[in-house]
């Protein structure tokens, strides 16, 4: 299991963003979708994940809110503010270049 | 929008932290919850369960602490920390406090109101519409005496008429004129100025109007503007007072308007006529001249066009002279000109002081960070970085010298009004334009926390850098020599800048003596003088005024007590004169362009001044209209017109073209008298007043009375007298000739009052940091003195040992400040009489003076260390 933090600055983040694009959730649950999305390789470390939320929230990039959630206790649900949306789509096309570079570098000769 | 986002979830953190906090903790237990419920569905046992999910988790409080740390708040949160720290810790400490922030008020006072004058006086435009635009030409020959930036009334008339630089221009020119028919004679300040001079300023009347065109013309009715403050003390703000009949100078004059509050311009002026300029073939009048440039003409182009008109001008076929030259100046440098290079030096001696209050704040945080060494070590133990410690103590520091610099505040306002108190007048122009307002008070507070940062660097890095745990361990054993040498060097800082300024105003104490002592040529003890000026409509004929002298001077003599009368036309020291030309019989040749005083005496005037008759005699009543025309030189013209004989005998004459009756006998030579603050004799020639016929020369007289020194005053009396003969002529300049001299050097005493004041002030704060860097030390060094005692030093030899360390101390400060006065005082050298900036007499008087008050300082300190009982000493710990 990867530690995505360690891999690259700012994965973390980028994770979460994704994981928020597409639906609000609370902590524990983006912790969840993340790991279910990478097919259980990712687990976060649950000792990053509220700093980097709280971090988000400070930028701006995401918005709470205290709800109900389903099995009726209230949670701090996070989502994706428009700024939010923006970032994860520019993290993303940067990740992709990181990841053809790497691949360039160990492929090449 | 996100940016509000962004703000609120910041604003919420800082107002509502425990809400926040509160936050914090429900959604981390809920995760722990939910994590523990997925781990019962994965088979653990409740307890298992639940015991996983927090292991996963890692430890709270040091999460919490992570999610805390968010840059940009953590420095704000610190900041406040540290202030409400600083406050507990300053209020268990009162005297330190109290010494510090008064440190600092004092230090931030002063350097608040030299700079509030500063820039009023020097930067801040004249109140004048456009005020950049306005300037002076000058049209005179060359060190023309008395001149300055001026114009002939010619050259007046001439240049108003074909300049083209200008959109306006106006001459004016200073007088005195006494104002009547409104209560009390009284003698103002006053101006004749162009009829275009008050729309050339851009200023607005508050009452009525200023003149119009065509008020200048000889002949047109005779109007005046009063100032506000006329207005105010002698109309009562009284709305009439616009067609008010008022007398100046005797003659009739309506008053058209009323000048709007602070416009004294030129320098103190309260009343405005119009200039009427009738070119007297016989005497050139000298005027200001002063225009507004047009839009896109520059100075030097304005400068050029007036040397054109002058040229073109032609000269005056009777002047001889060296030719005229161009000058243009701004009326602003004109007017604060004079003040700046006294200004620049009051800045710098303010700025000395400031110096010596930081590094007196800096001493004292040194001190108080040494008695804290424990506290410090106890909180760097506790996880504080140096960085934490370091901000701490410069937050006291700063609020230390924060609360300082608002006092400081009052401190420059009582400075600014005492210095408008004390400042004789046009000692400092624009004095009255001078306020203390926000950005003073902005600066006072910037500069007082500025000095506490700085100054509390050191000490605070000294304190973060110090051994920690040996403090910690050793408690206040530990001697910390590192820290003592500071504040030694500290100290030794003070003292060369307290030396500084002391020599400087040492040298101008020193030159003021000197000046006191200048051979004036005349006896000031027990003279007392008393001016009046006749106006022309009461007293129209010369035979009239000398009729008029001859009666004050009759009843003058007649006083008790009186020894001597005697009269002048110009006195000594006064701020006026006549000078002038004059020709002599025979081959002789005079020195080019040699001019004399020409003052117009009584008999018996020499003897009432004190002026010694060298040879021949004084004047006397049969020195008469019809006599002989005769004349005194003065011994430094008998000196240069004829060289190594008598002049006694000599034919002079004052004409330009004269006829026989116009030869005039020399029949006294008296001594050469200073006339004016610089000091050096001046050459002059007298003519007795029976036998003047120039109105001019005789219509201003100073009645002189010699009585024996100490005795009481006869200005009453004098005024009596003078009464008795003219009731509608008010008495001018009634004083002892002694305080006229003072008068004369009033901005000599000023400057010398404030240096002395700033360099006193430095003096004191320099000895009370020495006395507290060296009562700290002898605390200190209570237990190793106690061991000293006990092993067998006696009292003299402690109290040496700390004599010792105060010499040593106050004799390297003393060479530091020698290297830096000698630099310091040149700035000084224009304004020293008689001593030069290195005088050894002031030098050795100076820093006798320095090691005194260094020892004084120490005297409490070492009469406690040699005090110390060793017992006691050793005992503590």
């Amino acid at each position: 299991m990867i530690d995505p933090v360690s891999v690259r600055q700012g994965t973390l983040d980028m994770l979460i963003l994704k994981a928020l694009s597409l639906q609000p959730m609370h902590g524990w649950g983006i912790a969840e979708r993340i790991q279910q999305m990478s097919r259980d390789v990712l687990k976060v470390q649950q000792g990053s994940l509220y700093p980097a939320l709280h971090r988000l929230e400070s930028r701006g990039l995401l918005d709470s809110a205290w709800r109900p959630s389903e099995d009726n206790r209230k949670a701090k649900y996070y989502r994706l503010t428009r700024a939010g949306h923006r970032l994860l789509t520019t993290e993303q096309a940067e990740w992709e270049r990181f990841m053809t570079a790497v691949q360039h570098v160990m492929q090449g000769a | 929008m996100s940016l509000s986002r962004i703000i609120v979830f910041h604003l919420k953190r800082i107002f509502d932290r425990r809400g926040v906090e509160r936050d914090l903790d429900l959604e981390l237990r809920d995760h722990v919850e939910r994590e523990t419920r997925a781990n019962i569905g994965r088979g653990m046992s409740e307890a298992d369960a639940r015991r996983a999910a927090l292991i996963a988790f890692g430890g709270v409080q040091q999460y919490k602490e992570q999610i805390r740390d968010t840059r940009p708040l953590r420095l704000l949160e610190q900041v406040g920390q540290d202030v409400r720290f600083a406050l507990r810790t300053l209020r268990r400490a009162p005297a330190f406090a109290t010494v510090a922030i008064v440190t600092i008020a004092l230090g931030v006072g002063a350097t608040s109101a030299v700079f509030t004058v500063v820039t009023d006086v020097l930067l801040r435009p004249l109140p004048f519409d456009q005020a950049d635009r306005l300037y002076l030409m000058s049209y005179l020959p060359p060190d023309f005496p008395g001149g300055g930036t001026a114009v002939t009334d010619r050259m007046c008339r001439f240049y108003g008429q074909t300049q083209r630089s200008f959109a306006s221009t106006s001459c004016y020119q200073r007088t005195d004129m006494t104002l009547s028919g409104a209560g009390a004679a009284e003698r103002l300040d006053g101006a004749r100025v162009g009829a275009a001079f008050f729309r050339l300023l851009g200023v607005r009347p508050a009452l009525g109007r200023f003149f119009v065109s065509g008020e200048d013309a000889p002949g047109s009715a005779r109007v005046a503007v009063v100032s506000d403050r006329v207005w105010r003390e002698r109309f009562g703000s009284d709305p009439h007072v616009v067609g008010a009949t008022i007398a100046l100078d005797g003659s009739r004059y309506t008053v058209v308007g009323v000048a709007p509050a602070g416009l004294r311009f030129p320098v103190s002026t309260d009343i405005w006529t119009p200039l009427v300029i009738t070119l007297d073939p016989r005497n050139t009048l000298l005027v200001r001249l002063l225009g507004r440039l047009k839009g896109g003409v520059g100075p030097e182009q304005a400068r050029a066009e007036l040397a054109a008109i002058g040229r073109s001008m032609g000269r005056d076929p009777r002047d001889h002279g060296p030719r005229s030259v161009a000058k243009i100046a701004s009326l602003k440098s004109v007017v604060t000109g004079g003040v700046q290079r006294e200004l620049a030096i009051f800045t710098g001696a303010v700025v000395l002081v400031l110096f010596i209050a930081g590094v007196n704040l800096a001493n004292l945080l040194l001190i108080r960070a040494s008695a804290r060494r424990r506290e410090i070590a106890l909180r760097a133990s506790l996880g504080a970085s140096r960085r934490r410690v370091l901000g701490q103590l410069l937050t006291e520091s700063a609020l230390v010298s924060g609360a300082g610099g608002a006092l400081g505040v009052f401190v420059a306002l009582a400075g600014v009004r005492a210095l408008r108190v004390i400042a004789p007048d046009g000692a400092i122009p624009r004095l009255q334009e001078v306020r203390v307002d926000t950005p003073v008070i902005g600066f006072a507070l910037a500069v007082a926390v500025a000095t506490g940062i700085l100054f509390g660097l050191v000490p605070a890095l000294e304190s973060a850098r110090a051994d920690l745990t040996r403090g910690l361990a050793l408690g206040t054993r530990v001697i910390g020599r590192s820290q003592t040498r500071l504040r030694g060097r500290f100290v030794i800082a003070e003292l060369a800048l307290a030396f500084v300024l002391l020599m400087a105003a040492g040298l101008m104490v020193a030159s003021f003596a000197r000046m006191r002592r200048v051979d004036t040529g005349y006896d000031a003890a027990g003279v007392t003088t008393m001016s009046v000026d006749l106006p022309t409509t009461d007293y129209p004929t010369a035979e009239q005024v000398r009729l008029f002298h001859t009666r004050v001077l009759g009843r003058l003599a007649a006083i008790p007590g009186v020894q001597s009368v005697g009269a002048v036309s110009w006195r000594p020291m006064g701020a006026m004169g006549i000078m002038g030309d004059f020709g002599v019989q025979g081959e002789t040749p005079r020195p080019k362009g040699y001019l004399v005083d020409k003052p117009t005496v009584s008999p018996g005037y020499f003897r009432a001044m004190g002026i010694r008759v060298i040879e021949g005699r004084d004047f006397t009543n049969a020195d008469a209209a019809n006599a002989p025309g005769v004349a005194i030189v003065s011994e430094s013209v008998a000196r240069s017109v004829w060289p190594g004989q008598s002049a006694v005998g000599k034919r002079i004459t004052m004409e330009e073209h004269p006829g026989p009756a116009d030869w005039l006998t020399v029949v006294g030579v008296v001594r050469d008298v200073v006339q004016d603050e610089g000091f050096t004799p001046h050459s002059a020639i007298y003519l007795p007043y029976l036998q003047m016929e120039a109105l001019a020369f005789i219509n201003h007289m100073t009645y002189v009375v010699r009585t024996p020194p100490g005795g009481a005053s006869v200005a009453g009396a004098m005024r009596a007298a003078l009464g008795e003969v003219g009731p509608g002529v008010p008495a001018e300049a009634l004083q002892t000739m002694n305080a006229s001299m003072l008068d004369l050097v009033s901005g000599f005493v000023f400057q010398t009052t404030l240096l002395g004041t700033f360099s006193l002030l430095a003096l004191v704060l320099a000895a009370i940091g020495t006395y507290g860097v060296l009562s700290y030390d002898v605390a200190e060094r209570t237990r190793e003195i106690g061991i000293r005692m006990a092993l067998g030093a006696s009292s003299p030899r402690v109290l040496r040992m700390i004599v010792g360390r105060t010499l040593v101390l106050a004799g390297i400060g003393l060479a530091i400040g020698v290297l830096g006065a000698f630099g310091a005082t040149r700035a000084l050298t224009r304004y020293l009489f008689g001593v030069g900036p290195s005088d050894p007499a002031t030098f050795a008087a100076t820093a006798l003076l320095l090691i005194g008050v260094a020892l004084a300082a120490a005297s409490v300190p070492a009469w406690r260390a040699s005090h110390v009982d060793p017992v006691i000493a050793l005992r503590e710990e």
